[in-house]
């Protein structure tokens, strides 16, 4: 195998396993990313405009099935975590830096826009899906969950299929 | 004994305790395997660097091998571990939406926190377009709620559904795996690039 | 040799193990003797034949009545929307969806509570939940709800609302004619359901 700055992938699966494995035997749920960002924006929206998040639909059936407040959820202690963790391995690996990272043939420019319009996409998606890649795909495929793997296919297929347009910002 | 909190074995604030330092090994665990890299993400759709497709899966197995066991020797009941709903219509259009997320974008929310952790500023970019995203969502709900709620299967597992055995649809997804992994290495040299 | 091959050796083995052993082995025997006498020591399984018959008449859609006499038995008195699960045939498959659920309650219920008492115990030693007794079976049923007797003058009111519903029931599940013994008191004969806290999935979702 060639060279890399970074953890062998299989001994990173096996490691990214074990943890998984960790939170299902402590938690009995899986790990997940999206759920977070969903309570940040749930919770932003409570304080901003108290008024719409009694109103609005999506704000009531929320509150109903999280008393405690949004803020108060697994996830959102895990992606805290995730932030600590990332910034822990970074750091020891010499990779703290700011950057944008593009293929040589785009512009900084480019790679933002389209960094913000995946997002949107990508944070549509995951409410839409009820969990992201790692929360609907790789936690519920440990599970056996069929939506799991229909989310894994569906993720993966069309990203494979719209590959070949945007191959320009990658490759 | 395991699940811990369903079997009320852990306290709550234990449990988001544990939820921060299970969180620290996800992110350090991603941060190590390069998935704070778009370009190393996106290599996996190209084939010129399949690390995604590598820990993503053997992740996977090594979590579902892990769970198995351990009901074997009887320290983790499975009955009390969250298994996904399955909503047909919402996680194939929630899925296909993430697709073109994902591609365009360059990482998925997990990756993206982990990356703008590390200072990658196109991450940050990333994360206020998923906030948008959600936002849409959240704002649009009502728009959207029958497609959301259309073709609840219940709790299924894919084993149940094919009709055969935890175990035995455990041994036939690794050797997928495999087969995906071997696929790959031969991908990343038929495609040689220099690492980003 | 590489230690990728190792690793690959190593999980195949693993997915060769769990493919060849039996499923559902968590299932068997979760309790041990000693849970399981205390269980039976605090009468947990049991379930009055008030409250019962407050759930018949309510058409509670969280009970299961389960007939464990003999079929014959069953054809000639049963309670309302039981189902017949004959003692002998307690371990056969067909009921396993049945008895080994979290949805509804389960109560067993025999002549005495001998027979029930055996299904319980049973079903219980194979760690399934939500099962129950009717306490003192249909004897004790036909005595207090279906025929149930005035209580002295002299006795306390609970005892009167008690027997106020108890006429009221049996009229509802065609026993002996209504007829108000002149007891004002409106107190709640509502009997209380001592339902096990239970244990949920856990919650999740991304």
């Amino acid at each position: 195998m060639k060279k890399t700055k970074y953890l062998n992938p299989y001994v990173g699966g096996v490691l990214l396993g074990l943890v998984l494995l960790a939170a299902n035997f402590i938690a009995g749920r899986g790990l997940g990313a999206s759920g977070a960002l969903k309570s940040v924006v749930v919770e932003a929206v409570d304080v901003i405009t108290p008024k719409h998040a009694e109103n609005a639909a999506f704000y009531k059936e929320y509150a109903d099935k999280h008393p405690d407040g949004p803020m108060k959820s697994w996830l959102v202690f895990e992606m805290l975590g995730v932030v600590v963790g990332g910034f822990l391995s970074g750091a020891i690996a010499g990779r703290l830096k700011f950057k944008v990272e593009h293929s040589p043939k785009i512009t900084s420019k480019r790679r933002l826009v389209f960094a913000v319009l995946g997002g949107i996409l990508f944070g549509f998606g995951s409410q839409m899906g009820r969990g992201c890649t790692s929360g609907s795909a790789l936690s519920g495929m440990a599970v056996l969950s069929v939506g799991g793997f229909i989310s894994t296919a569906a993720i993966f297929g069309t990203a494979y299929a719209l590959a070949y347009f945007v191959r320009k910002n990658w490759i | 004994m395991g699940p811990l909190l369903p079997n009320e074995l852990i306290s709550n604030n234990t449990n988001f305790l544990l939820a921060f330092i299970i969180g620290i090994g996800f992110g350090f665990v991603l941060e190590a395997s390069g998935f704070s890299s778009s370009r190393k993400l996106a290599g996996v759709f190209y084939g010129y660097d399949t690390v995604v497709l590598k820990v993503f899966f053997t992740g996977a197995i090594v979590a579902m091998l892990g769970m198995l066991f351990f009901s074997l020797f009887g320290w983790m009941d499975l009955n009390l571990v969250y298994i996904n709903p399955t909503f047909l219509t919402s996680v194939i259009l929630g899925g296909v939406i993430m697709g073109a997320g994902f591609i365009m974008g360059g990482f998925c929310p997990g990756t993206s926190v982990c990356a703008a952790a590390i200072g990658k500023i196109d991450a940050m970019f990333f994360i206020i377009g998923l906030f948008i995203g959600i936002f849409i969502f959240t704002e649009g709900y009502p728009i959207w709620e029958h497609i959301y709620k259309a073709k609840f299967l219940g709790f299924p597992k894919l084993n149940e559904l094919i009709g055969i055995s935890q175990g035995f649809f455990a041994l036939l997804l690794i050797i997928a795996a495999f087969a995906m992994f071997w696929l790959g290495e031969k991908a990343e040299k038929a495609f040689p690039r220099e690492e980003y | 040799m590489n230690p990728r091959l190792i690793l690959a050796a190593f999980i195949i083995t693993l997915g060769l193990i769990i493919a060849a052993v039996p499923e559902n082995t968590t299932k068997q025997y979760k309790l041990t003797a000693n849970q399981l006498l205390d269980e039976i020591k605090s009468d947990m399984q049991f379930i009055s034949t008030d409250e019962v018959a407050d759930m018949i008449i309510n058409k509670d859609p969280s009970i299961q009545l389960i007939d464990v006499r003999s079929p014959d038995q069953f054809e000639k008195f049963s309670l309302p929307n039981a189902i017949n699960i004959p003692l002998v045939s307690i371990l056969s498959d067909e009921w396993t969806d049945v008895l080994d659920q979290d949805v509804k309650m389960n109560i067993f219920y025999s002549n005495g509570t001998l027979d029930a008492n055996e299904a319980w115990m049973i079903t219980r030693q194979l760690g399934y939940e939500n099962n129950y007794v009717l306490q003192g079976g249909l004897n004790y049923w036909a005595e207090t709800i279906m025929n149930p007797k005035a209580p002295k003058s002299t006795s306390p009111d609970d005892e009167f609302a008690k027997y106020d519903f108890r006429k009221g029931a049996s009229a509802a599940l065609g026993g002996a004619t209504v007829s108000n013994t002149g007891n004002t008191s409106k107190k709640s004969t509502k009997p209380k359901i001592k339902r096990k806290k239970k244990k949920k999935r856990a919650a999740g979702g991304c």
